[in-house]
């Protein structure tokens, strides 16, 4: 019986040994991505780990993180994670990361982003004094969801918080105010920007402050024109004319910050050479293509799960 | 209890159940023995008879169904007494990581033995079976016979004045049995009162003062050894030669003895008040006396005869109720 | 010789006995490399790595030291019957409590030996690693010391009556399930069958709740553990270690030893 025991001790010790080697000299990532491998329900999880919660907890987010990183081309990327975060989270609520985490993978439609504010709101429940949570979810009720006045409930209790940033109550009455503005579209994607890590998502981030830096720009010009009509009793026929008139309505234009330049379009309106669109008075979203490409996404899901629906109810 | 008695059996039953469900077994029927203050007790029947379990009731190892076992005058429940009782089980078995001292200190720890002598208590003790060569070695390299020493000497590092053993000389050769032997005699002279189970009649015959045979779980005999030449006539082996063959047939219907031998020698086991007779007879016929040998007692005929006739229950010795 | 005296002898006894144990070496090398790869593990996040080193450490701790308790204990008086060494201590006067007692004092106190070198082992990787050390982690450490205590308590509990495979079993699942009672509750009480309630509220109240033994997630967030509830755990575990040994004591007082 002892040399039993002796044997399964010995034994466990080469499969600990084994997988210790595997994970220091394999160049491949440990946790495959494999296909349709869904993380396991949370619940029953939290069951099966008998105690063991927290390593556990850390398994399936090193198992999150391996995932991510080891996706080229993510497909319903933000369920996956979602579904491995809601592990680690339920079995250790008390992770700080995470949470973040989820909130900066979790975009691919409606569905995902609520499923991550979800997530989000279990972490404001167990970090009650980390403005952080707070801030990633009102950065999906305003940017994806265009829930703004959301956003701003979401967003008034974190100036409670421990070193909230400056730029909060300012953030919250431009959402409150204004239904959202450029200024609070910048102020949110800048802190966002921050925590994603470099890849895609964090480039369309980059690519949304530079869109909505373009729209302030071309608004700071709609007010020269303005200005130009005032003094001149005429319209300007070109963008260059605010500076080339005498004495000039602006000094230099302002510049285009993908380094292009600034035209009328078909409207008649100043416009970036590099978007050639103009947002409405109401801001519906800060990245054309980042936006619509979602939607088309949220609403492809929403088709699918209806005939989904439908051909279970034939069944 | 009389004065000298330190063990006392009376009506001991012990039932085994060997599993949830399953019929008991009867191991013990009722046993009735004493041993008195300064004898050696033999404890014997054949192998299952219910030796070592009955030995194991007295250690408190088992506890009985029903009936009365004491030791020294308590009951063996208790554990307080057993500082005065030393046990040596069959074939003992020790940590065999520790070293012949160290067990014997271990023993003499659980034993109270004070700490200013424990040490030459331990080393006395093993002087005494014969150990002192190899004191300091594990006891994983003992050979059978030096851990039947350990086992004797763990039984009296304490001094006790009980000493129980079981089957002391099983398994051992002819001069490890006879080195046993004269300890086990040498404690006895040192006033140790002894109970030993064995199975091997020729040890008991050479030391033992008393004895009781059990059979089937129950005691068949109970007495003193001498006391077999009072149980019934006294046996002489006659050889006798050079006897005419009628001899022969005549004598052996007339004195109720089986002649054996081979060639010329035919040898008579008849009882004492027949020997005159049949040597006188020989000798008148021409015939040889050879050899006339009495046996001191027969245990083995004894022995026999209560194996082969099965006790009924309850029996009740000549010795039992004493 | 007082009661304390024999318990003393019989404990240094299993020590020694123990020790050599091979069992126990393996089990406390691969949990030292446990706590040691901690930090390669932990380089596998790109945050938060001294949380992950610690909670691996830990964990580990805990996980080993629940193991050599089980693996060990299940074997501590089954193995003294087994090589009969048994028959020749009981009849020197010891009593059967006394020597239960004396081999559960001597396990506990090389599980504490080895849960020592461990959290040695732990404090040091934490110290070169930059994860922070408080009196959450040394209360973490000690409660999974009670823990232990009551570990061996249920494993010796069953090595008085049970096969070793039968008791590492007995005692693996009562781990388990001890480490559930709360989950079970709290999943009884939202349960809409009143029999799956009042199951688990009994499971709650019957079983030992091995979760109060398990401060990791305190430990390695940094939240705080009230002393009332530490102290708690403490009695908790004085407590039921006291019942599962004279438990134990009752069955083992009435075995015969064939």
């Amino acid at each position: 019986m002892t040399k039993l025991l002796f044997r399964a001790a010995i034994a466990m010790g080469f499969v600990g040994a084994i997988a210790i080697g595997q994970w220091n000299l394999s160049n491949q990532p440990l946790f495959g991505a494999e296909e349709g491998s869904r993380a396991p329900d949370p619940e029953v999880t939290k069951i099966a780990a008998t105690g063991f919660d927290t390593i556990v907890s850390t398994w399936y987010w090193m198992k999150a993180v391996q995932f991510v990183g080891g996706e080229k081309s993510p497909t319903g990327l933000g369920d996956r994670v979602g579904d491995l975060i809601d592990v680690v989270t339920t079995l250790d609520p008390y992770v700080g990361h995470p949470y973040r985490f989820a909130a900066v993978w979790m975009k691919d439609d409606e569905q995902t982003v609520r499923h991550a504010n979800r997530i989000l709101r279990r972490g404001i429940e167990h970090h009650p004094d980390d403005w952080r949570n707070s801030f990633f979810l009102a950065f999906n009720h305003f940017f994806y969801l265009g829930e703004n006045e959301v956003a701003a409930d979401v967003l008034e209790p974190a100036m409670d918080m421990s070193n909230p940033p400056t730029y909060l109550p300012p953030l919250i009455a431009r959402l409150r105010n204004q239904g959202g503005s450029l200024d609070a579209a910048a102020a949110f994607l800048n802190q966002v920007i921050e925590a994603t890590p470099e890849g895609e998502l964090r480039d369309a981030y980059i690519d949304s402050l530079l869109e909505i830096e373009a729209e302030r720009r071309a608004r700071f010009l709609d007010e020269a024109r303005a200005e130009f009509v005032e003094r001149h009793r005429r319209d300007i026929e070109r963008v260059e004319e605010l500076v080339e008139v005498s004495p000039p309505v602006l000094r230099e234009l302002p510049p285009e910050p993908n380094g292009e330049g600034w035209e009328l379009d078909d409207m008649n309106r100043i416009v970036s050479s590099h978007y050639r669109f103009r947002y409405e008075i109401k801001i519906d979203g800060t990245n054309r293509r980042l936006i619509d490409a979602f939607r088309a996404r949220s609403e492809a899901r929403r088709q699918l799960e209806m005939e989904e629906e439908g051909t279970s109810d034939d069944a | 209890m009389t004065p000298e008695a330190i063990v006392r059996v009376k009506g001991l039953v012990k039932d085994f159940r060997p599993g949830l469900g399953r019929r008991k077994t009867r191991v013990l029927h009722g046993i009735d023995f004493e041993v008195r203050e300064g004898e050696i007790f033999g404890f014997i029947g054949p192998n299952g008879a219910g030796k070592t379990t009955t030995l194991k009731v007295l250690m408190g190892l088992i506890h009985a169904t029903a009936g009365e076992a004491e030791v020294l005058g308590h009951p063996v429940r208790d554990t307080a007494y057993r500082a005065h009782i030393g046990y040596a089980p069959e074939s003992p078995y020790f940590y065999d990581f520790l070293t012949g001292r160290e067990i014997l200190d271990f023993y003499a720890r659980l034993t109270a033995v004070p700490n200013a002598s424990r040490a030459a208590r331990v080393a006395e003790v093993l002087e005494q079976v014969g150990l002192t060569h190899a004191a300091d070695t594990r006891l994983r390299t003992y050979s059978k016979g030096m851990l039947q020493r350990v086992g004797i000497a763990q039984a009296v590092v304490h001094d006790p004045s009980v000493v129980f053993l079981d089957e002391p000389m099983s398994g051992l050769d002819p001069v490890g049995r006879k080195e046993i032997r004269d300890l086990i005699v040498a404690l006895n002279q040192a006033g140790k009162t002894i109970m030993m189970n064995t199975h091997i009649l020729s040890d008991v015959e050479m030391i033992c003062d008393r004895v009781a045979i059990i059979v089937e779980g129950r005691i068949a005999y109970q007495g003193a050894i001498d006391g077999f030449d009072e149980a019934g006539d006294k046996i002489f082996d006659v050889t006798l030669a050079s006897l005419a063959p009628d001899f022969v047939e005549e004598a052996a219907t007339r004195f109720g003895a089986e002649p054996t031998g081979r060639g010329d020698r035919v040898t008579f086991s008849v009882a004492e008040k027949h020997v005159g007779e049949l040597v006188e007879s020989a000798l008148r016929r021409g015939g040889q006396v050879l050899e006339v040998l009495g046996r001191r007692a027969d245990l083995e005929t004894l022995f026999l005869s209560a194996v082969n006739d099965r006790p009924e229950s309850d029996t009740r010795t000549e010795e039992g109720a004493a | 010789m007082t009661g304390l005296r024999l318990i003393q002898t019989i404990a240094l006894n299993t020590v020694r006995d123990a020790v050599r144990s091979r069992v126990l070496y393996v089990l406390l090398f691969f949990s030292l490399v446990m706590i040691a790869s901690s930090v390669t593990l932990a380089a596998f996040s790109y945050v938060e790595r001294e949380r992950i080193i610690q909670d691996i450490a830990l964990s580990s701790i805990r996980f080993f030291g629940a193991a050599i308790a089980i693996f060990v204990g299940v074997g501590l008086i089954h193995r003294e019957v087994e090589r009969r060494t048994i028959y020749t201590i009981l009849s020197k006067p010891v009593s059967r409590a006394q020597f239960l007692v004396g081999k559960y004092v001597g396990l506990v106190a090389t599980l504490w030996m080895q849960l020592a070198i461990m959290a040695v082992g732990y404090f040091v990787i934490c110290h070169f690693n930059g994860a922070q050390l408080d009196h959450r982690d040394a209360i973490a450490v000690g409660l999974i010391a009670v823990e232990l205590s009551v570990v061996v308590a249920f494993a010796t509990l069953f090595s008085s009556f049970a096969t070793p495979f039968l008791a590492a079993s007995y005692s693996i699942g009562l781990y388990m399930v001890g480490h559930l009672t709360r989950d079970l509750r709290s999943m009884g009480e939202n349960s809409e069958s009143e029999l799956i309630g009042t199951l688990t509220l009994w499971l709650e109240r019957l079983l030992p709740d091995l979760s109060a033994f398990n401060r990791v997630m305190e430990a390695i967030h940094d939240l705080p553990i009230p002393p009332v509830e530490a102290g708690a755990a403490l009695l908790h575990g004085i407590g039921w270690t006291v019942a599962f040994l004279s438990i134990a004591a009752w069955t083992f007082e009435r075995r015969d030893f064939r």
